[in-house]
């Protein structure tokens, strides 16, 4: 392995499992490079034999072992039957026929010069999460950070992440959410002004650049191998991380072997809390960065809302909430269980005024309209769950209609109320369930902010 | 228990005494995806070609479909309309696809019409050859008429009178159709119709 090699080719494939036919090189470049043994294939989708005839496919890149999510057809290519992944098809098709190469020569040598311009000061509680997260890092265990909603969670993960920087170390931090992302993003390109920094969603920009920090949704890491040195999980408890198997995967494979996994949430699963007190390490915060207390739940009855919604009219309690916010003009935000009943709530809604707007996954205009919220261009937004975590706006006072549904798990319920009162300046706000019925996950997650203002700690 | 092919949901299953029986074809889109795709039941009679059937509009969801189909080559997007095609072509003719450009079919690895009628369950004759490897797409209508014949019979195939069914993918102007119309009728066709799954408009 003495031939000479072209250094952005490396550069670029580092840590990476790509498609041998869609890189941003000339395919002769590739080739070369696979002949010198610089870069070694894989096969796209390893089929093996089990009894009976049965065939069980495995993706190489997505490592999705589903047997419903492959399909196998003629190919016209490869002359006999061809089978790929309908798991990663929307990054570029894996069939039997297609291989992944990765990089196999001598890894990339990073930079151990990087400022951290990030002025504030940590509280005490925050500074000791971050020390012992730098001891974790240290004894390569993994670390869950475990910390109210707006405790400032990504500030205790600044000197972690210049502490492995500095030492010449790859890190990733990922987020089951591109909003999330894209809300982190502008913080750690202030925080890391000299560190080559990348962020990866669906949608973003492709480069041909290799960052020693990359911000990625945990989508995007299913083009990752044996990558980082450490990889923080932010928000590890959202949707679709904890109910995507691949996806847990994927971070695992991202990761070099034997490097630590960082969790951060403000609303750990119980299941994920026994197996980083069993692995690694918790640490708890339970104040905000402020030190005022989480805004508790007001519940408050709207019987039969879904009824009134559907015949035009809105019940009259969610009028003067309304009316109440329009005055004050105060930011809100309006949750709803389901995209259905919101839509048929926003022409209502915009009979009060007409530039309230809703928001869900898949609206095309969803992240202009959260910025226009933050530029007071808008009263309030009516929203699903999607914009319960990773959204800061100050002042923001937050409505529940129908709290009583499922969707509103005391986690969501948790989470949602942790967007209200977040600034230091508007450190409280109203926090209000309207509900057609009073369930268990709304008095637990009533409980679960009392326990946490009195000091207790997550069990 | 399956899941849409489009959104991944679980599709809700019905028991009924047909599905009991086997008789009922499985559905591969759930209802609420089926719901984006515009029917459009346009009929159209000309000289060339005695009769057009167009059976969707284009829309957002069909410019998903197709992107997801031919672009991403997720072969087993074939079978979203395979009951619609099904209905429309069983026993009419003999079904006559359009085909691609042999270099065209190995880079997309497949051809998208053949896997369209073989998810239908409709047999189909390949009696025709592509000869140019134009895309249809990049061309105006100018260009497109001024076109040199797209289309020739396979070697050693003969026709015999009777009516031939052509089946593509879009109808924009026409001009594919009707060059492979030609074709067929000078070989001998009474009649050539076409079924296409989408009409665009330009």
């Amino acid at each position: 392995m003495t031939k000479p090699f072209d250094s952005t080719v490396r550069d670029f494939l580092a840590g990476r499992i790509w498609l041998r036919l869609h890189t941003p090189f000339p395919t002769e470049t590739i080739d070369k490079h696979i002949e010198s043994q610089h870069i070694q294939t894989i096969q796209g989708i390893k089929s093996q034999k089990k009894f009976a005839n049965q065939v069980r496919h495995f993706c190489n890149r997505c490592e999705n072992d589903t047997q419903s999510r492959f399909t196998t057809f003629d190919c016209a290519k490869c002359n006999g039957p061809c089978t790929y992944c309908r798991h990663c098809i929307k990054m570029g098709r894996i069939s039997t026929c297609t291989e992944l190469i990765v990089w196999n020569s001598e890894p990339p040598v990073y930079p151990l010069e990087h400022a951290l311009t990030w002025g504030g000061i940590l509280t005490s509680q925050q500074q000791k999460a971050s020390n012992e997260l730098i001891e974790s890092n240290n004894k390569r265990l993994p670390h869950l950070i475990s910390a109210v909603c707006g405790a400032g969670k990504t500030e205790i993960l600044f000197e972690p992440i210049h502490k492995l920087l500095t030492q010449g170390k790859r890190v990733c931090l990922a987020a089951p959410r591109v909003d999330v992302i894209l809300e982190l993003e502008p913080r750690l390109r202030t925080a890391f002004p000299n560190t080559a920094i990348e962020a990866l969603y669906g949608g973003s920009e492709s480069t041909i650049e290799s960052a020693q920090l990359i911000l990625a949704t945990t989508h995007q890491l299913y083009r990752f191998r044996h990558a980082f040195d450490a990889i923080f999980v932010d928000e590890a408890d959202a949707f679709p991380y904890t109910a995507e198997e691949t996806l847990r995967r994927a971070v695992r494979k991202a990761a070099k072997p034997q490097t630590p996994i960082h969790y951060v949430t403000a609303t750990p699963s119980e299941k994920l809390l026994a197996e980083m007190n069993k692995t690694g390490r918790v640490s708890s915060i339970n104040r905000r960065y402020h030190g005022h207390p989480l805004p508790v739940p007001r519940y408050d009855t709207l019987w039969n809302y879904a009824k009134h919604i559907r015949k035009g009219r809105l019940p009259a309690k969610l009028v003067k909430w309304i009316e109440e916010r329009l005055q004050l003009q105060q930011p809100f935000l309006i949750f709803f269980h389901t995209i259905m009943l919101m839509e048929e709530a926003e022409p209502l809604f915009k009979q009060l005024d007409a530039k309230i707007c809703a928001v869900h996954a898949v609206h095309p205009d969803r992240q202009e309209r959260v910025q226009a919220l933050r530029n007071k261009e808008i009263p309030g937004l009516l929203t699903t769950t999607i914009l319960e975590r990773g959204i800061t706006i100050p002042n923001v006072q937050v409505a529940v209609v129908g709290s009583e549904q499922l969707t509103f798990n005391k986690c969501a319920l948790v989470q949602i109320g942790g967007r209200v009162g977040r600034s230091a300046q508007f450190p409280t706000g109203d926090f209000v369930l309207f509900h057609h019925g009073i369930t268990y996950a709304m008095d637990e997650a009533k409980n679960e902010i009392h326990r946490l203002n009195k000091g207790g700690v997550h069990v | 228990m399956n899941e849409c092919l489009l959104c991944e949901q679980i599709i809700a299953f019905s028991p009924s005494w047909k599905g009991l029986l086997g008789l009922d074809r499985q559905m591969n889109i759930c209802p609420n995806c089926s719901k984006k795709f515009k029917h459009a039941d346009i009929k159209d009679e000309g000289t060339i070609l005695d009769k057009i059937t167009t059976l969707y509009t284009y829309n957002e969801a069909m410019r998903e479909y197709l992107h997801q189909f031919k672009f991403l080559q997720d072969v087993q997007l074939a079978g979203v309309f395979a009951k619609e095609l099904h209905e429309h072509l069983k026993g009419a003719g003999t079904i006559v696809p359009i085909p691609m450009h042999p270099e065209k079919k190995i880079q997309r690895t497949f051809a998208h019409m053949d896997e369209l009628l073989k998810s239908a369950n409709v047999s189909y004759s390949n009696i025709l050859d592509k000869t140019d490897t134009v895309v249809m797409g990049e061309k105006s209508k100018e260009q497109r008429l001024a076109m040199k014949p797209l289309f020739a019979l396979k070697p050693g195939k003969t026709l015999q009178s009777g009516t031939y069914i052509l089946v593509d993918d879009i109808y924009t102007t026409g001009t594919t159709l009707c060059h492979a119309a030609i074709v067929l009728k000078e070989a001998g066709a009474t009649r050539v119709e076409a079924v296409t799954l989408i009409r665009a408009e330009r």
